[in-house]
């Protein structure tokens, strides 16, 4: 009985893993597959800004579109810019010129509405409205700024949420700015060419293709400090809080076999032996907890997509084999000294213990 | 006939706070391969603190113990555990089984540990069938009855033919019929395989099957007497 409460212990543990790395590594999936979605070739970022977009304080002139728009071989460049919206649950927002926007995208599918009517109009995603039962026409608070929703499209064009760029220059404070320059080019053999020619005259501004910004952003959101340090911790006590029970547990257990002990010194079992014994049994807990963990994890994952569809999931193998390895070793570690202390027990008081 | 295990001025002195008992004082003895010994004595006399200095349990204050040949009174836990598991076998009063396993485990976990991992089936099954336990090999500690739960401690005790027999107070917790069966069995592996041992009893009738007894008082032995001596023996205790 015991047994079964500590391995569900080490479960818990590892399903909190788990869970907060597969939410978090599928919402970055999810937001990386949503910017190549966009169909752009190229991404311009202006000088000293960030990969992770929404931290991203740098920005640039929306002239430099025009400038773009006269290189040779580009077909379209669209400036955008992100910010990210903290009223309302978090989020990037995209402030976008619809027509340029439309030219890389081969434009938005809409479900229902159309386009910005007017300064404030809010195009979102099929998965936004339903994740907030939206419809045309209702109000959503951005910014602290109230917009209509015109259009319900098709997910997976690099955000969920776009505003006309003019009202969110004018809410952010940054006329004519934009934080990023997406741009298509005629053939996508053309690509190197284009690239090659905006490093030449825009020295200090990062050019990516595509694939490698998508997988770029993803990267550098895994790797932001915050999140990276809020993964850490959680990993960190959940390991710490498996040991403890571990420890606790095994603790009681070779308190209560005492005797047992005794009597196994007795047989000329030496300490090697007692403390293999009860090593070899935590790790079974600590194996046993990992597989409760995984079937818990899969269970949360159900009750998390059925509280919110619009989460993403995905779990990397290595942190589930990270994850079994830190069950066992917690394990190991929390019944080291129980295991070594049972087998220094002196023998004739082990074999007196009732 | 060579000498199995042998005792050398054996002391021990137990200190609680400032009071100090001499448990067992300058004991020296001999026990021959083959032997039988019962060792008789009041409560308290050290005759439990003496057996387990002979099989290595504890360590003297002074004196040596050898069995067959090795030192076992040596300050080192790992030296006095290895030479139990090669060559002592105990018996206790309380049978001392493990509890959470079956008759033949709790055989075969004595070969595992004797053996430093190997089982060997067919002989722990040999044995189950001499004791008449073959239709409880399945059974727990607590599903036999007393009788059959110091049978099996016995048959654990020396399946892996120990140099020597340690047992304490082996009938202390049997009724009279029980008590005649294990003494049986007891008396069995000492004729029939000259498995040498060393018994402690309160019993006379138990110490009588023995073929040398030895009597203990406040640490010390006082007497020793060999088979032929036996009546006389008695005679002087019931005076
Ligand atoms: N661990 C210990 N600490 C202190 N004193 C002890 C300890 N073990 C035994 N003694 C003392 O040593 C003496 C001998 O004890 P021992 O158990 O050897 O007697 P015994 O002859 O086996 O008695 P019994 O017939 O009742 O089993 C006793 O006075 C006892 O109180
Ligand atoms: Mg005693």
């Amino acid at each position: 009985m015991r047994s079964l409460a500590t391995a569900l212990a080490v479960g818990v543990e590892v399903a909190l893993i788990l869970l907060l790395v597969s939410l978090s590594s599928g919402m970055l999936r999810e937001n990386s597959k949503r910017i190549s979605g966009v169909g752009a070739d190229i991404v311009l970022q202006p000088p000293n800004s960030s990969l992770v977009l929404a931290a991203s304080t740098g920005a640039m002139s929306v002239k430099i579109a025009d400038l773009v728009s006269r290189i040779e071989k580009v077909r379209a460049v669209a400036p955008v810019y992100l910010q990210l919206n903290t009223s309302g649950g978090l989020g990037l927002v995209w402030g976008i010129d619809l027509e340029s926007f439309d030219r890389i995208t081969q434009g938005f599918i809409y479900l229902e509405g159309r386009g910005f009517q007017g300064p404030n109009d809010v195009i979102i995603d099929d998965i936004y409205a339903e994740g907030r039962e939206l419809r045309l026409g209702d109000e959503v608070k951005l910014m602290n700024h109230a917009f209509h929703v015109a259009g319900i499209v098709e997910h997976g064009k690099g955000s969920r949420v776009f505003i006309p760029i003019g009202t969110m220059q004018e809410l952010v404070g940054t006329p004519r700015q934009a934080t990023l320059m997406l741009i298509t080019c005629h053939q996508p053999s053309d690509i190197p060419q284009v690239t090659a020619e905006l490093e030449r005259r825009l020295k200090s501004y990062p050019v990516f293709d595509m694939s490698s910004f998508a997988a770029q952003v993803e990267e550098a959101n895994r790797d932001f400090g915050p999140i990276k340090f809020f993964t850490n911790t959680v990993v960190f006590i959940a390991t710490l809080i498996g040991f403890f029970i571990i420890f606790l547990s095994m603790y009681t257990a070779t308190t209560e076999r005492t005797h047992e002990i005794g009597i196994l010194k007795s047989l000329g079992a030496n300490q090697g032996y007692i403390s293999l014994l009860f090593l070899k049994e935590a790790l079974m807990l600590g194996g046993l907890g990992f597989l409760l963990g995984l079937g818990l994890t899969f269970g949360g994952r159900l009750f998390f997509q059925w509280l919110m569809p619009t989460l993403h999931h995905q779990l990397p193998l290595w942190w589930l084999l990270f994850t079994g390895f830190l069950a066992l070793f917690s394990a190991g570690l929390g019944a080291l000294y129980p295991a070594l202390r049972a087998a220094r027990q002196d023998p004739i008081e082990a074999l007196a213990y009732e | 006939m060579k000498t199995i295990l042998e005792a050398i001025e054996l002391t021990k002195i137990f200190k609680t706070g400032k009071i100090e008992v001499a448990a067992v004082q300058e004991v020296s003895l001999k026990v021959r391969e083959g032997e039988f010994i019962a060792i008789m004595g009041p409560s308290g006399c050290g005759k439990s603190t003496l057996l387990h200095l002979l099989g290595g349990l504890s360590t003297p204050t002074s004196g040596r113990v050898l069995v067959d040949g090795e030192e076992v009174s040596s300050g080192k836990d790992a030296v006095r555990t290895d030479i139990r598991r090669r060559k002592i076998g105990f018996v206790f009063q309380r049978f001392n089984l493990l509890p959470t396993l079956s008759a033949q485990g709790n055989l075969e976990i004595a070969q595992e540990i004797h053996r430093n991992g190997s089982r060997n089936r067919k002989h722990v099954e040999e044995i189950l069938n001499l004791l008449g336990l073959e239709k409880k090999t399945h059974h727990k500690p607590s599903e036999l009855s007393g009788g059959e739960q110091q049978r099996l401690a016995i048959a654990r005790a020396v399946i892996n033919r120990p140099a020597i027999l340690l047992a304490d107070e082996p009938t202390g917790n049997l009724d009279t019929r029980n008590s005649m069966v294990v003494l049986k069995m007891i008396q069995e592996l000492n004729r029939a395989l000259s498995q040498t041992i060393l018994m402690i009893t309160h019993n006379p009738e138990a110490a009588s099957i023995a073929n040398r007894l030895i009597e203990m008082r406040d640490g010390r032995i006082v007497s020793q007497q060999q088979d032929g001596e036996w009546n006389r023996a008695e005679d002087r205790m019931s005076l």
